[in-house]
């Protein structure tokens, strides 16, 4: 039985390498070199189109209240670049995830290192923060990613994004802090925020599609611009209001949902340039 | 291979090896290091923060903690005068001089000469992490002007000579270091000469000083899943790590970083009036750094009072109560103190005992009683 077989496959191979070789007497095929080329993503920062400037309580919501950005650090994962006719290619370098903070200009700029098909892509596709799968505690074991970290006990993981703030509105004395801390949100059973009633969690991680004509040409450099609008964070379909949440928002699913739907918006591709 | 024979082998090879030696003039057997090798404990951070001119050996460890305990460092040998790091830096403490301290009242430190340290200490544990620059302001770092004052063993030079610690000069301390039997030959060890050199002093005391790692309290049990925590720790730990709660990880770490440090900077909300000129805000000249410090490592409080930069909390009840009522509203307050609006975390009595039950389980005794890191039974000429 064994021998059988055996015998079987020998013939098979020869009679394939048989057709093989005619193949290759026939026709001399070409070789066809993929091409390929490299992408730069740019994240720039703006308040109404214009750079953000931190430490400076010189922003207004629509709500008419005042605030200043002091830290804004973020993840961005699952980024994909799709093409007109609805293919798409997943970027895997460094699992997908990149960290930004915005102060650190090194961060915002991401040179790809994955080679890319040239062509022309139509659109690109981020997470905004980390999605579920990738979202594992202790994944980043070193800083800056490290602090980043969101208790275990909050659901674990990390902050998608933790935007430190300081507002004000008409009566209040002083700026009074504000975190804008966005990430994995809880339910709890009762009406306090505390961690014993938590029954479960929510992903609150959404996915950004932007239109961009992209061309990615061969042996040469690209970039995509990429610019979060800080203030749609607060003036978006769901106007941010401050006093709602003394207590911040890690805590606060309403609070985070708000804001996630208004961040869906914050988003917009400025410059896509070739070479 | 049999032994014998890989034996005689080994013996043929030394001898061509000695003999290859021979022929080229030098007598001597090449000088050899043998690694120091850390054991990054679990969650750690997996970089270190080696410089690549300084790497570890256990040669250099060896002369690094003969170094740091020895009083002759100060460069004088009268009793009076003798100063190491080790008279500030006392291992029972975490490496504080401790508020216990039978010379420095308070725990507050103070020179050779008498003058004060111009701040209280920092726990001298894990510091192969720290990222962000030395000392309270973190001026001891790659941003520093000076090339000379930007690592951790330039604090070794810097000590010999502040009028607040050992007030010498170095070329007195060498001079001394060289003279003493025994040096030349743990330099020579370490180095590859016996030629002391200040630089070489401050790379066998910064090896010594990165050797001084404190992973091993119940709390890191507690993560390995050894050993469960108490009700009372346990509801202490939901609060430090908990936005509602007590919100003490965003600075401090937690279980995503368990150095209970960021190594970062901020204004805790102490006071309203700053006039510190060694403040953060002295280093980067940035207004939001105003009344700003490192935020310190929460392992082995226990060992490590008074609390503040200034020294101002004698006990972690003292710290407890003041987050939880005393913050103080500055326009740099950090933005992560949003428990400013109400002066505090507004903690119970009892949820404040249990954020200083859970506080304490961040206490590694071994450590504090390791003999690699206690004085050594023997200085070099006492060998
Ligand atoms: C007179 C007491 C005294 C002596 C002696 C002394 N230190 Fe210190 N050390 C301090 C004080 C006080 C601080 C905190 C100072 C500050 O940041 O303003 C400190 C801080 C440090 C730090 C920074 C820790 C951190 O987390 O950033 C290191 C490292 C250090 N010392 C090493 C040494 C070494 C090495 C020696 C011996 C060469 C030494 N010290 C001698 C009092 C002393
Ligand atoms: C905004 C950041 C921040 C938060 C939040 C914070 N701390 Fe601190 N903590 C600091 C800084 C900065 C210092 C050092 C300040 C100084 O020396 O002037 C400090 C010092 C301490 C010290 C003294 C350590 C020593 O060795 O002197 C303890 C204890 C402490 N904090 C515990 C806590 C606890 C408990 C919480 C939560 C209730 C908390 N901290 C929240 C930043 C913070």
């Amino acid at each position: 039985m064994k021998n059988r077989i055996s015998t079987f496959s020998l013939m098979s191979q020869l009679f394939f390498a048989l057709i093989l070789s005619s193949c290759h007497k026939d026709y001399s095929p070409e070789i066809v070199v993929l091409k390929k080329g490299n992408l730069q993503v740019n994240m720039v920062h703006q308040v109404d189109g214009k750079a953000l400037i931190f430490d400076s309580l010189t922003y207004t919501t629509s709500l008419g209240q005042h605030y200043m950005v002091n830290d804004l650090q973020y993840f961005l994962s699952d980024i994909s670049l799709h093409e007109l006719d609805g293919s798409w290619l997943e970027i895997t370098d460094s699992a997908g995830i990149h960290y930004v903070d915005a102060e650190t200009a090194s961060s915002c700029q991401w040179l790809i290192s994955q080679q890319i098909p040239a062509g022309t892509y139509d659109s690109i596709g981020f997470v905004f923060g980390l999605d579920k799968e990738a979202n594992r505690s202790n994944r980043f074991p070193d800083p800056p990613e490290r602090d980043m970290f969101w208790p275990d006990i909050l659901g674990g993981g990390y902050h998608y994004m933790k935007m430190n703030m300081k507002w004000k509105k008409v009566g209040m004395p002083e700026t009074m802090p504000f975190m804008f801390h966005i990430g994995i949100g809880q339910i709890y059973s009762g009406n306090t925020a505390n961690p014993d009633s938590i029954i479960g969690f929510i992903q609150n991680y959404f996915s950004v599609k932007l239109p961009a004509v992209l061309r990615i040409d061969n042996n040469k450099s690209s970039s995509v611009e990429i610019a979060m609008n800080v203030d749609r964070w607060f003036d978006g379909q769901n106007a941010f209001d401050f006093s709602l949440y003394p207590m911040g928002i890690m805590q606060n699913q309403l609070g985070m949902y708000r804001a996630c739907r208004n961040g869906m918006q914050a988003f917009s591709v400025q410059n896509a340039i070739p070479n | 291979m049999s032994m014998k024979k890989s034996w005689i082998l080994y013996f043929i090879i030394l001898t061509v090896f000695i003999g290859s030696c021979k022929k080229s003039g030098e007598n001597t057997i090449p000088w050899t290091t043998i690694p120091y090798l850390i054991t990054i404990p679990p969650h750690f951070p997996q970089k270190l923060n080696i410089p690549s001119d300084n790497p570890m050996t256990v040669e250099g460890v060896t002369l690094g903690r003969y170094l740091f305990y020895d009083g002759r460092l100060s460069g004088r040998t009268d009793p009076d005068s003798l100063m190491s790091c080790a008279n500030c830096h006392v291992q029972a403490n975490s490496f504080v001089c401790g508020i216990n301290n039978p010379k420095y009242t308070n725990g507050h430190p103070f020179g050779i000469t008498g003058i004060p340290t111009p701040h209280f200490m920092l726990p001298m544990i894990n510091l192969i992490w720290t990222d962000h620059g030395y000392l309270w302001n973190g001026s001891i770092s790659d941003e520093n002007p000076a090339v000379q004052s930007r690592k951790l063993e330039d604090l070794v030079w810097m000590g010999i000579v502040a009028p607040h610690e050992m007030h010498g000069d170095t070329g007195r301390t060498k001079a001394l270091i060289q003279s003493i039997k025994g040096y030349p030959e743990l330099y020579k060890n370490a180095f590859g000469s016996d030629f002391v050199t200040i630089k070489n002093t401050g790379k066998a005391i910064a090896q010594f000083v990165r050797s001084l790692i404190s992973a091993n309290s119940k709390f890191d049990r507690f993560l390995q899943g050894e050993v469960q925590l108490t009700a009372s720790e346990r509801t202490g730990f939901v609060l430090f790590m908990t936005e509602q709660g007590g919100d003490c990880f965003h600075c401090h770490g937690g279980d995503g970083n368990p150095l209970f440090t960021t190594n970062l900077f901020y204004n805790n909300g102490k006071d309203s009036l700053f006039d510190d000129l060694r403040d953060r805000y002295h280093f980067t000249m940035s207004s939001s750094d105003i009344g700003a410090y490192k935020a310190p490592t929460l392992r082995n409080l226990v060992f490590t009072a008074p609390y503040m930069h200034d020294g101002r909390f004698k006990t972690l009840d003292e710290v407890i109560d003041f987050y939880s009522s005393g913050l103080v509203w500055s326009p740099s307050i950090s933005p992560l103190m949003h428990h400013i609006a109400t002066h505090g975390i507004q903690l119970l009595p009892q949820e404040k005992a249990d954020l200083k039950a859970f506080l304490l389980t961040l206490t590694d005794s071994s450590f504090v009683a390791n003999p690699a890191f206690a004085r050594p039974s023997r200085m070099p000429d006492e060998n």
